[in-house]
């Protein structure tokens, strides 16, 4: 009965082409609405996930707390003062997921080429800071554990920094002088970094680094740090060096709220980005959905129409011996086959729309079969919903008057 | 009592129109065997629609009994009774009542698919009736290909598919003109020559006296019942 009745369903679709096809035209485009949006949610967010991974190797920031005060007065010890460099060796000891920890100080000066002046972050650091940060020289080379231990006044530009002070000049071996403090400091530029952006610390770009033992000696004539910046063994593990850089920084500091210290990884930064594409995506899909919704109201209505065009066909299909099950089951039938129809050309639409964009947007097409999946099942049960009332109404009908109807 | 057919009882029918209650039948009763040819008669308003719908097992009576082949039509439900109508009983109609986007085909292959089983060779059966009907050779024409008198063989065709035990003709020849209408009422008289039970209704004096045995009908009674020799 069900085969016979698609054939009767699919024949009277093929009658009234046109009216079928803008008939499901609002299935076509809710299917292939939620198809495109959820793999242009995916796409995007793989993407914007593949370049925060490609910031830093699986880079875990650990900050102090800024003290907190009472009444004018700094209660209990400086969280600062507890930031040490020594500090970074003993991470490295006792977290084995964690390779490496590189020791920051970061000031804020102004930075003077010429008759040109700049203010930047000038970043006191070690060698390692560039294989953390996936970071690369463009010219000239970074600050070597040389230029630690020998406090060398040399000084290492990112991109932008190196453009907005020399103006396509070469720095290399030029000085500039740094402003902090009251102060000025003369350094020689040796070398420039590559473009690079945004990063878990800032931006690179408008960044310069100094030997980490001139920034504290010399600059701050400080013992600490403002950071560290470690590096996990490797993605898998970056969970648990997390959790070891807390338990470690928890004892150390003597800080079992961490009320001091704070860690920052990548994965947070990733959770907040998927958590983010993911409602953006709810909320698309929830647009598409009620395109579907609309859609499916649309067959009800044309099922309705069709179903009192054809009355005259109900009554005499009824005298020649169907009964209500076969009537019901020809107008299901035609309504599933609009919006199924209609289900498989939205995913087509819907595919072809969402490989242009993720062209346009150079992101990876991702179509999830889920997506695919629950757009069609949720076109099906459209059909069913909207097609059943028009259907039981044409079963309903009464053989005598449908047969006189004109 | 053995080639009894059809026994109605009693019949009434009433339904309201608006707050009138219209008394459409008011109490007929008569037998028809098979193989009997019987023409029932009278003006518009006389009640002969409504008993054709009842005698189709269309329509319910509201009151009193009708038999067809012994079973008690009254007391099936909705889908016996469509179950019967596909079985026992075969319509002509005054409209011919063709399914116009299909084709004569697969017009009157559509009993054939409302059987309790559908029979394999639908096809087969159907062409056989066509060509029964003397269109064999128009299989693949749609209604609106053909003249009107061919369009109610194939309705006649369709109507004897199943085998019916009754063929109810609805003002045959109503649409058709009169050297049509005769051809068909020659096919109809065939039919009955053949075996058929046939219920003619119509206003036509000419057309019922086709018929061996006309039941004129009025006010919803029967006014007369009068055998043709």
């Amino acid at each position: 009965m069900i085969l016979q009745s698609l054939q009767i369903a699919l024949e009277s679709l093929w009658a009234n082409k046109v009216r079928s096809f803008l008939s499901m035209l609002g299935i076509i485009i809710g299917v292939g609405a939620v198809i495109a949006i959820v793999s242009v949610g995916s796409g995007s967010s793989q993407q914007v996930t593949s370049s925060i991974t490609n910031l830093g190797s699986n880079m875990i920031t650990i900050y102090p707390r800024v003290a907190r005060g009472q009444g004018g007065r700094i209660v209990g010890e400086n969280p600062q003062e507890k930031f040490s460099i020594e500090l970074a060796a003993y991470m490295e000891k006792f977290c084995p997921s964690v390779t490496q920890v590189i020791p920051v100080k970061q000031v804020s000066g102004r930075l003077i080429a010429g008759d040109i002046n700049v203010n930047a972050t000038v970043v006191g650091t070690e060698p390692e800071y560039t294989a953390v940060n996936n970071y690369e020289v463009e010219k000239g080379s970074f600050i070597s554990n040389n230029d630690n231990q020998e406090r060398n006044q040399v000084i290492v530009l990112g991109s932008q920094l190196a453009e907005d002070l020399f103006e396509g000049e070469n720095p290399l071996g030029k000085r500039i002088k740094l402003s902090y403090g009251g102060q000025s400091y003369l350094f020689e530029v040796k070398g420039v970094m590559k473009e690079k952006g945004g990063s878990l610390s800032g931006n690179l770009d408008n960044q310069a680094y100094l030997p980490l033992a001139v920034s504290l000696d010399i600059l701050t004539n400080s013992d600490y740090v403002s950071s560290y910046i470690a590096q996990a063994a490797s993605s898998e593990k970056a969970a648990t060096a997390v959790s070891e850089l807390n338990n470690f920084m928890a004892k150390v500091l003597d800080d079992e709220n961490q009320e001091q210290f704070q860690l920052m990884s990548q994965d947070e930064i990733l959770d907040t980005v998927s958590s983010v594409t993911a409602t953006m995506s709810i909320m698309l899909g929830g647009i598409a959905a009620i395109s579907l919704l609309v859609g499916g109201i649309g067959i009800m209505n044309i099922m309705l129409v069709s179903v009192t065009e054809r009355t005259r066909e109900i009554g005499v299909r009824k005298a020649l011996g169907a009964r209500n099950t076969h009537i019901l089951f020809q107008f299901l039938m035609e309504s599933l086959s609009l919006s199924s129809i209609g289900g498989i050309l939205g995913i087509i639409f819907g595919w072809i729309t969402a490989y242009f964009i993720s062209q346009v947007g150079n992101w990876p097409l991702v179509v999830a079969p889920l997506s695919v999946g629950l757009a069609f099942g949720f076109a099906l049960c459209i059909g069913i919903f909207f097609g059943l009332y028009p259907a039981m109404k044409a079963a309903k009908m009464n053989p005598v008057d449908a047969l006189r109807y004109e | 009592m053995a080639n009894l057919l059809i026994q109605v009882k009693q019949l009434k029918k009433s339904y309201r129109l608006g707050k009138v209650i219209v008394e459409a039948l008011r109490g007929v009763s008569f037998e028809i065997n098979q193989g009997d040819f019987v023409s029932i008669m009278g003006p518009s308003g006389s009640g002969k629609s409504t008993l054709m719908h009842i005698l189709g097992c269309l329509d319910y009576p509201t009151e009193g009994k009708y038999f067809l082949s012994s079973q008690e039509v009254t007391q099936l439900n909705d889908s016996q009774l469509a179950l019967f109508r596909n079985q026992k009983i075969g319509f002509v109609f005054q409209q011919f009542n063709l399914l116009p986007r299909l084709t004569i085909l697969r017009n009157v292959e559509l009993p054939l698919t409302y059987n309790k089983v559908s029979p394999p060779n639908k096809r087969e059966l159907a062409i056989q009736a066509l060509e029964q009907v003397g269109l064999g050779d128009r299989l693949q024409h749609k209604p609106n290909e053909i003249s009107g008198g061919e369009r109610q063989r194939v309705a006649i065709a369709r109507a004897l598919i199943n085998h019916p035990s009754l063929i109810l003709a609805d003002e045959p020849t109503g649409n058709l003109d009169s050297k049509t209408g005769q051809d068909i009422m020659q096919m109809i008289d065939k039919l009955h020559k053949e075996g058929n039970a046939i219920v003619l209704v119509t206003h036509e004096v000419e057309i019922a006296r086709y018929a061996k045995r006309v039941i004129h009908l009025k006010d919803g009674l029967i006014e007369r019942d009068e055998v043709i020799a």
